[in-house]
Order: C-alpha cells, then structure tokens, then sequence
C-alpha cells in the first residue's frame, strides 16, 4: 500500500509570519536581522497588503509620473525585502493551523506543512458595510475595493459614482475618483464636521496628513462634489443602466432621522464602507483569548504591547491586532518579531529592551492618527438599529434581519447558535462580511458583544477544493482502519 | 468612456481572453474581476436563496462574491490575473441558479 | 424546585425522553451546561441510515426514521428530514464481503436492504466511481440538518410545559431513599439553587460516564472524536446518502447544495477539553475516500471543519434502562450512531419511567459492569 503522504514532511523554521502587508513585512525583516529563520506568507503574489498593492503584473508606471507616497513606500518594502534576501512565499493560502502552530498551506505546486517555532499572525482587516437595500447589487463596491481598482487596477468604479459611508477612506476614494477622471454623485459621511475637528490634536505629529486632508476637501467643493455629513445611504435601486440613491439623515450613533427630506442621486456606480475589522480568523482557530473593543475595530486577540497572546508562541501585529494605521503597523510588526526572538532565547533582555523601548515610542506616535481614525470608523449601534428587516445580512446565504432577530427571539443568545439557526456565516466568507454586524444585531438582544461572542475558528481559513487538499492519489492510498462494528 | 485610467501607467499588451464562451478584451496582467467590470459585465453570479445577481464587492479575497470558474478550479476573479487565452466560466453559466 | 424527574443532558436521547415523559403526564426538568442540542446531536452528519446502524439496532432505527420523517407533526418543527435511497459501496473484493455479510445481518432484523449490481446502483446514483464492484442498496434512508435540532426540540418542550435550564452545569448528584438532589456549579448568574426530584435520568452522551460516577457506578464510555467536513454550495451531484461498506464514509448533499461529507475519522480530543483539532491526514483520508466515491466532488470547495464527540459502549451498543444499584436513576443514549435512533429511544426510555411496556425492549446498562472496553 503506497505510503500516504497527505503533505511533504513539515521542515522547521524558527518563525512563520502570515501576511506580508506593513507589519508582516517588516516583522519579518527584523527577525531575519536578529538571525531567526524566517518564512513569510502571503496568498497574495507579493508584498504589501492592501494599502501598499502593487501594480498588477505588466503594469509600468510612466516616466515622469510622481508615484504617491503609498506606491514609494510600498516598493521601497518590497525591495527591502528581496534586499534582505528574507524567504517568502506568495501565491500561497493558509487554509490550517495546528496547536502545535504547524502551518499548512496551498500553493500552485500543491500543499505542504511547516513546523514553526513561533507564528506572527498580520493578516490585516477586512471591510466592514453596514447593510441596506440594495447594497448586494453588482456596482455597489467597498470603500477598499474602489481604493484597490483605482490605486492598483488603474479603473474607476463608474462613470460616476456615489461615495458613502465612514473614515479616511471616504476622502481619499472621492478626490481619487475626481484625479482619476471620473465624477462623484456626493460624498456621504455618517461623522458630523465637529467629529473631523475632533481629530486635529491626532494629527498634531503628522502635518502632511492634515495638509493632504484639507487639499481633499478643498478638490472636493471645487468639483462641486456636494458633501453631507451626517447622512447614510437609505438604499439603491436599479434604475436604468445606474442606480438611484436614497439618502437619509442620521443622528451620532448612526441612527436614520426619519421624516426629514433628504436628497436622491443618481450615479452608475456606489461605493461603501463602514470602518475596518481586525481579522481574527487565525487567532480563533488557535482559541486565544479575544476582547471586543469598538474603538479598534471590534473583536481582537487579546495581547501585550508587544504582540504576545495568551498563547505561547503566537504573537499578533499591525490593523490585524486592532486598528491603529499603517504608520503603526510597521512598528508593531518590529516589536513582535523582537518579542519573539527574545522569547526564543535569541535575543537578550538588555538589547530587546533597548530596541522595544525605540519602538514602542514610534508605534505611539504613529498610533495615535490611527485611533483616531479607528474612532470614526467605529461601528455605531444606531446604524445596525436602523437596518431595514427584509435586508440581507449574511450574503452568502441570503439571511435578512428579520430572520436573525427571530432567532433571537426564539432564544439565541450567541453566535454560533444564531449560525446554526440561520444559516448566518455558514458560507464561503465564512462570516467575514456579516459577522460583526450580526453579531451588534444579535447583541441587541443579548445584551452584549461580549456575551455573543464570535464566531468559533474553524479551519480552514479560506475555502480550499478537495483537490487541492486531496492531491493525486489512489484508491489503495487511502489508510482503511478495521471495519465498522456489524 | 472607459473605466481604465491612463494617465499614471503604461499597462502590459491587451489580450483577449474568453468568458462563457465569448470574447473580452482586456490587458494582460490585470485582474479578471477588474476587466469584467470594465467591460460592463458586473453581474458574476446570483446568490443561492434568492437568486439576485451579485458582483466583485471586497476586491481582495474575502467576500466570496466574484467566483469564477477556471476549468476545475473556483477562485476569486479578483485574485485571478488575465493572461492571452485564459478560459473561464462564471458561475451562472456553469451551474445555472445554484451561485 | 422539586420535578417528578429532571433530565441531565440536552442532546436528542434527553430533550425526547423529557418530552414524552412531560406529555405522559410528569412535572419534568431539563438540564444541559450548554444550549440544548449543541453537542453530538447539533452537530452530527444527520444520517439516517441502516446501512451504518448496528444490526440490531435496525429495528429501532427504523421506527426513529419514522420519526424524524414526521417530526412536523409530533415535535411542531422539523429538521428538513428527506427522504432518499442509501447505497453502501463495495470498491474491493473484501468490501464486496462485507456489503453481503452487513446486508444479511440487516435484512434479519428487517431492513430492507438488497445488494445489487454497480449498473443497478448507478440508474440510483450516476455520479459513482466507475470502478464500483457491487453495494447495498436500501430504499429507507436519508438525513436531516443535525444543526436545526436544538430549535426544534426546544419549542416542543416549552410547549409541553417541561421546565428547561440552559447553560447550567450540573456539580453532582445526592441520592437516598427520598428522591435525588441535583446540585449546579457557578455559571455567569452565580451558583443555583438545587433542583430536588424523585426520578433522575441521565442522557450525557460521552458525559455519562462522569454522570455514573456521580451516582457511584462505574461504566465506561469511549470518546470517538469525530471530523466532519461540509462544502460549500455546488450543483446537483449526488441524489442518495452514500456509505463505503469498510464503515470509513458517509456522503450526503442537501437540498441547498452543501455536500457533508463524514464517516468517523478522528481529530484530536477528549471528554474534558472536547474537540480540539482536526488531523491533516485524516481530513486528507476522508477527502480522498469522498472524491474516489464521487469524482464529482473533487472540484467541490470546503467551508467548514469541525468535531463532534461521539459516545461508544463496551459492547457498542446503546445503554437505556435502570441504572444499577440506585433507586429512581435512568440512563438513556450514548450509543454509535445515536442521532439516527433518538428520538424512539427517548420513547421508550419514558415508557419504561412511566411504568408502560415499552414499544421495543430496553439495553440493560447492568450488562456492561465489569466488560472491559475492546483494546483497553
């Protein structure tokens, strides 16, 4: 019988870091300057994460072009990075992680295991959109994805389009749009203006940032971009070859005004987002302990300053471990891989302290732009109050509001019995689109995030098919133990 | 007018490459999901329950909602670079009303 | 608060039992430390087959498919029971053996299974392995959305006025000639007072061994720490529940597309800390048994992984009956294959408390003192 060999033997590295993203990235060129094997991963082709994509391959900038500082920053790591000759694989999907922290991967050429001494987890955020009718259609997009198509692909959402929802991304996709050539319908922020002004003494340490945010709004008004605050999108409907926009007003938490007119516009394209939300998949599955914090983006591992979690080995860093900016990722990712290489006997107290103590210092200062953008960005109860019954939540399986609220009233109390109830989470997003916001739905009823809980962490992390799992094999590969009792 | 944008890069050579049958045209390199929308199809798929059509949401991975099928294997169109040639199948036209 | 009989343990063989007992004419409470249902019986492959059932239990198996079928009526909910054939299959000539001698020992005890040639089985089931040598072929089989059970069960016991305490553990248990007291340890409201009943039944599943303890006797329950695997929706590629005849997996597609794919091969677990991971090669041995049988299912994507504890006697079948030596103590369930049998053995285990002839004979749990657990 041919031996089954399901993965090629696991070869050991001292740390495996997940996401090559600015924490990722630099976690793993400080472990490899404190003389640790390193392993970075990504199931992107390389890189950079998603505020530091790089062009699609075959894509050259034009000569004379000025790159922004984004795309500057996002070669200079990749550089750095083959500079240092640090061991990467891209093109490569986590789809498991063992207790033992044994990684196992699918890559082009198959799948494979590696045995790690220490796992840094950056996997980043994914974007979180507060439901409403008609946010499904085909042409209504994230705020991150309309980034992604401009900055990387090079393309506008539409012709015109609608920009709606919360944070630094509203801006910075609109003025994107109007560079780009294309048109904005209007701007639609849930913060008020006095929640901007509230974020001035955050900048205080980054001029740049507040001279590039008032040039923004600035191209806005010039545009004739009209820009309400305190207005949501009530819904989209199809008309025609575009779509129809509702508005409406909403109070500080979120909430619709009814009874106020609000204006309807017309653009063939709408693109939205609600904030940002750590990715904890990894750290689920390996059940650390998790805390709910709003003002991070919601859910996150629960971890020391420096990335360790409350299990051994597994250390969490960058927006993954709580939102606090690119700036600060890098940092993070620093402080992660040095607590790491100390904790592997590495790196020496006095020399680890010195370093944390730099680091720590500059995560602090970056920081601080980044909570105060995590602020606005934070999910407000009056917008999931004020989601429309009959609208889907859960994409992937079609569960609306209606049905998530009569689970609860029929006695679910948390989120994998809502799951199991609904159907909610059980498709291939595997509850990354609908989880946060069933999971402040549910709480309304339960009373808590903290008494819903998550999801829990199941493998694998990405849908994988039973090919790629499988491999090639035959019959006889298949280990038969005894028959079943008769 | 095309949703491209021109003015900051030079993109790889424009291919074609072949949905349910008929040809796109696109350029090589960029990602099926983007060339897709550039060339107005944006509807990929209908969801499972009730059959409304769904397109590229998340641009990274995450969503599950621009599936595509590339012979035997099902990936994220956003993930998927065009290449000269490329074959795929969307969902609805490979599995009919089933996402 | 004092019942007729509280239930420890909310999974199908306790929430049945305290349901009939309840319409049956008694004060009952219900206990689990969890939600009900959340256990195996939440999150089993939902197979009801005969196939995989023991022999003997295939009379009881027959009489719970029945059951699950009607649950519309006699629960108010249902679990999305559907009915289709059942085919064992046969890739080897000692699988052929094995299908012919399972199906024997299953048409003894009534089932209606014929062994049939791969042409016939393939008019059944077009998307077999053409390499398929023979299979068993049953006419009464099918499943239901294990996950759906909890909600189910929960509506019938309120509406029978059974008194259900959620996410409660139970401590212990003190015994004597007045009746049973059951004592709780801390949960998120504090400790609770105990609850006070003349009769106590015990449905703990892999818990019932600890359960036992608390009343002093000794009976082991093996765990088997079950994978289960389910993809996400695909198109039509399967009409029937399909099993291998080595017993290694169980294959079924919902109506909503999903592929469940199971057939006990075992992750990493235990009683106290549940389950706790899965094993590469297992999932890669199930996978492989799952696309041999039906090629189709190669391109199928997982969504899920998860583990589910499954309780096994020394002699493999289910304990229902009086537990020895303690006056007013019953024990129902921890039996392979649980699930598909329930909710009759939850019938006849509230006969038998309620003084009635039960509808099939019990399985004495006296029998298994001092039987040492096979490879023990």
């Amino acid at each position: 019988m041919a031996e089954i060999s399901p993965h090629p033997i696991p070869i050991p590295v001292d740390v495996l870091v997940i996401g090559a993203g600015p924490a990722g990235a630099r976690a793993a060129l400080r472990a490899r300057a404190c003389g640790l094997d390193v392993l970075l991963v990504d199931e992107n082709p390389d890189a950079g994460g998603q505020v530091w994509r790089p062009l699609p391959p075959g894509f050259a900038r034009v000569l004379g072009s000025t790159p922004s500082t984004e795309a500057r920053d996002g070669d200079a790591l990749r550089a750095e990075l083959r500079r240092a000759g640090v061991a990467c694989l891209f093109g490569h999907k986590l789809w498991n992680v063992g207790t033992s922290l044994r990684a196992d991967l699918i890559g082009p050429e198959g799948s494979m295991s590696w045995q790690p001494r220490a796992l840094i987890v950056a996997t980043g955020t994914t974007e979180r959109v507060v439901p409403f009718p008609g946010w499904t259609l085909p042409g209504v997009i994230g705020l991150a994805a309309a980034t992604i198509l401009l900055k990387s692909q090079n393309m506008l959402p539409g012709r015109r389009t609608l920009v709606a929802g919360t944070g630094p991304l509203l801006m910075a996709v609109a003025t994107g749009i109007l560079k780009a050539g294309g048109e904005v319908a209007a701007v639609l922020d849930l913060a008020s203006q006095g929640d901007w002004l509230r974020t001035l003494p955050s900048l205080a340490a980054r001029p740049d940032l507040l001279w590039q945010g008032l040039q923004w709004q600035a191209r806005l008004r010039a545009a004739g971009v009209p820009i309400l605050y305190r207005h949501g999108i009530r819904s989209v409907e199809v008309a025609g070859p575009g779509f129809n926009i509702c508005t409406q007003r909403v109070d500080a938490g979120g909430q619709p005004i009814s009874g106020d007119a609000a204006p309807m516009f017309e653009a063939d394209a709408v693109t939205v987002g609600h904030g940002l939300v750590p990715g904890t998949d990894v750290t689920r599955l390996l059940r650390a302990r998790h805390r709910y914090a709003a003002g991070l983006g919601g859910w996150v591992a629960d971890a020391d300053a420096d990335g360790r979690t409350s299990v051994a080995g597994l250390y969490v860093a960058g927006d993954g471990a709580g939102i606090a900016g690119a700036a600060a990722a890098g940092a993070h990712g620093e402080l992660a891989a040095l607590a790491c290489a100390h904790d592997l006997g590495r790196l020496g107290a006095a020399s680890h302290a010195r370093e944390r103590d730099r680091l720590q210092a500059s995560w602090r200062k970056s920081a601080r732009f980044g909570h105060a953008m995590a602020g606005l960005m934070a999910l407000r109860d009056g917008a999931v109050a004020g989601i429309a019954p009959d609208t889907v939540v859960c994409r992937c399986e079609d569960v609306t509001r209606a049905e998530i609220d009569a689970a609860a009233r029929d006695g679910a109390r948390d989120m994998n019995q809502l799951k199991a109830w609904t159907r909610c989470g059980m498709g291939p997003c595997q509850g990354r689109s609908c989880g946060d916001v069933a999971g402040a739905l549910l709480a309304i009823h339960a009373g808590s995030r903290e008494a819903v809980g998550c999801f829990t962490g199941r493998a694998p992390l990405r849908p994988v098919s039973l090919a790629e799992v499988a491999g090639d094999y035959t019959y006889a590969d298949i280990p038969i133990p005894k028959a079943a009792p008769l | 007018m095309s949703l491209r944008v021109d003015q900051a890069v030079r993109r790889g050579p424009a291919v074609r490459f072949m949905v349910d049958g008929h040809a796109v045209e696109a350029f090589e390199g960029e990602s099926v999901a983007a060339a897709l929308f550039a060339a107005g199809t944006r509807a990929l798929r209908q969801s499972p329950r009730d059959g409304t059509p769904r397109g590229l949401f998340c641009m990274m991975g995450s969503c599950q909602e621009c599936l595509v099928w590339v012979g035997a294997r099902k990936l994220p169109s956003c993930q998927l670079a065009v290449v000269a040639a490329l074959e795929i199948e969307t969902l609805s036209y490979r599995e009919g009303h089933l996402g | 608060m004092s019942f007729d009989t509280i239930v420890i343990g909310g999974g199908v063989m306790g929430c049945s039992t305290a349901l009939h007992l309840a319409r049956g004419g008694m004060r009952v409470a219900l206990v689990d430390r969890g939600p009900l249902c959340r256990e195996a019986s939440g999150v089993n492959a939902g197979t009801l087959t005969l196939h995989m059932t023991r022999a003997a239990l295939v009379p009881y198996a027959m009489r719970a498919w029945q059951m699950w079928m009607d649950a519309e009526q006699w629960l108010g909910m249902g679990v999305l029971a559907t009915h289709v054939p059942g085919l064992t299959l046969a890739f080897t000539e000692a699988e052929c053996a094995l299908v012919e001698l399972r199906a024997k020992a299953r048409r003894e005890q009534g089932a209606p299974i014929e062994v049939i040639t791969p042409e016939r089985a393939r008019q059944i089931e077009p998307g077999l392995h053409p390499s398929l040598l023979k299979a068993g072929y049953c006419e009464i089989d099918g499943f239901a959305s294990a996950y759906l059970t909890g909600r189910a069960f929960g509506h019938a016991l309120k509406g029978a006025g059974v008194t259900v305490f959620e996410n409660v553990p139970v401590e212990g248990i003190d015994s004597g000639d007045a009746g049973h007291v059951v004592h709780f340890g801390g949960s998120a409201g504090g400790v609770r007072e105990p609850l006070r009943a003349k009769r106590v039944v015990l449905a703990g599943g892999v818990w019932t061994e600890p359960m036992l303890a608390w009343l002093g006797v000794d009976i082991p329950i093996k765990v088997l720490v079950n994978q289960l695997i389910i993809t996400e929706r695909i198109r039509p590629v399967m009409r029937s529940v399909l099993s291998v005849a080595n017993g290694l997996l169980s294959l079924k597609q919902f109506a909503n597309g999903t592929v469940l794919i199971g057939g006990g091969w075992q992750g990493e677990g235990d009683r106290e800390r549940g389950g706790v991971e899965a094993r590469p090669q297992n999932l890669v041995g199930n996978m492989r048994l799952a696309a041999y049988a039906v090629p189709a299912l190669a391109e199928a994507r997982i969504a899920r992984i998860w583990l589910g504890l499954e309780a096994e006697t020394a002699d493999a079948l289910p304990i229902i009956g009086d537990v020895p030596g303690v006056a007013g103590a019953y024990v129902v369930g921890s039996a392979h294959s649980g699930y598909t049998s329930g909710p009759f053995m939850g019938r006849i285990m509230a006969q038998h408390i309620l003084g009635q002839e039960p509808d099939l004979p019990l399985f004495d749990p006296s029998r298994l003192l001092g039987m040492p657990m096979p490879g023990a």
